[in-house]
C-alpha cells in the first residue's frame, strides 16, 4: 500500500495482537514505567500504530511524522489480553510540499467492546514524490 | 492522592532520560522499526541528522505521570490531545510538567482538565496538549 492509494474512507485490514506480558515488559523498561497488572493505554495505541505504519511503503529516504494524536479511553486492558485495531483514512490534506493523513483508530478488546478510540495526524514531506 | 487535587495545582513533575537503548526497547514493544528510530546510518542522511524517539514515546511518559496521579481510572476513562512539536534524540532530558486548570461535574462525576507540556533540556517543547482524568464523585 503506497501513499497515493490511500484515500478518505480506506480501511486498513483489522490487526489483532496479543499484549503478553515479555512485550509489555519490554515496553515498561523503554518508559521507566512500573507493570500493575494492566496495559499502559498508549503501549495499545503504540502498537496500532506501528502496525498501520509499517504497512504503508514510502519513496526510500521519506520520513513520515507523527504530528498529533487524540484518543480517550474507555476500558483497562489485563496483560494477556488481545485486542483488535481498526483504522480507517478519515482525511488526506495537501499542504505545499507536505502531506497529511488524518486516521481514525478504534481499538477492541476480544468481546468486542471498544478500549479506545482516538486520531492521528501523520506528516510527510511530498516533495520527493514531485521531483 | 487524588482528594489532594484542586484546580491550578501543577502535578509531580516527571525527568527522563532519552537513551538508544530505550528507543530500541521501544521499537521492540511496539513493532515500530521505522529507520529514523533505530538505524543511525540511514538517521544521519535524514533532515534530523541522527535517530530520534519515537513521538507516542515522548508521549508514554505523559500518559505514566496521569497514571501515576490518577490510577486505574486513566485507563479506563481518559482523555489525551497532544501535539508533537519538537523531535527528541537519544542524550535528551525530558521534563513532564502538568496543571490541573480546572475541575468539572460531568453527570455527578469530577473530571480534572490539566494541560501538560514535554520539554527538553533546552526548554524546547516537545511535545503539549492537554488531558481530562476522572476523580471520584463529587470532588472540587
Amino acid at each position: 500500500m503506497n501513499y497515493e492509494q490511500l484515500t478518505p474512507g480506506y480501511e486498513f485490514p483489522p490487526t489483532s495482537y496479543e499484549l503478553s506480558a515479555s512485550l509489555i515488559s519490554k515496553y515498561m523498561q523503554a518508559i521507566d514505567g512500573r507493570v500493575n497488572g494492566f496495559v499502559p493505554p498508549l503501549a495499545i495505541t503504540a502498537c496500532a500504530i506501528a502496525t498501520m505504519a509499517g504497512s504503508i511503503s514510502l519513496p526510500p529516504g521519506t520520513v513520515a511524522i507523527h504530528a498529533s494524536q487524540d484518543l480517550e479511553f474507555f476500558k483497562a486492558v489485563p496483560i494477556g489480553a488481545t485486542v483488535e485495531c481498526h483504522i480507517r483514512v478519515s482525511q488526506k490534506i495537501a499542504r505545499g510540499k507536505m502531506g497529511m493523513l488524518i486516521l481514525q483508530l478504534e481499538i477492541l478488546d476480544q468481546g468486542k467492546e471498544k478500549v479506545q478510540a482516538g486520531k492521528a495526524t501523520i506528516a510527510l514531506p511530498t516533495e520527493e514524490r514531485d521531483a | 492522592m487524588l482528594s489532594d487535587i484542586r484546580e491550578g495545582m501543577a502535578l509531580p513533575p516527571v525527568v527522563k532520560q532519552i537513551t538508544q537503548e530505550k528507543i530500541n526497547l521501544y521499537a521492540e514493544a511496539s513493532g515500530d522499526f521505522n529507520p529514523i528510530h533505530v538505524d543511525e546510518s540511514f538517521a544521519a542522511n535524514t533532515p534530523f541528522g541522527g535517530t530520534i524517539a519515537h513521538g507516542m514515546l515522548n508521549l508514554a511518559y505523559v500518559s505514566e505521570m496521569m497514571a501515576s496521579v490518577f490510577g486505574q481510572d486513566w485507563s479506563s476513562s481518559g482523555r489525551l490531545r497532544a501535539k508533537f512539536k519538537e523531535v527528541a534524540r537519544p542524550g535528551d532530558t525530558l521534563t513532564i510538567n502538568s496543571t490541573v486548570n480546572s475541575i468539572e461535574d460531568r453527570d455527578g462525576v469530577s473530571y480534572a482538565d490539566c494541560s501538560f507540556e514535554v520539554r527538553n533540556q533546552k526548554d524546547e517543547v516537545v511535545v503539549a496538549g492537554e488531558a481530562t482524568a476522572k476523580l471520584s464523585r463529587g470532588q472540587k
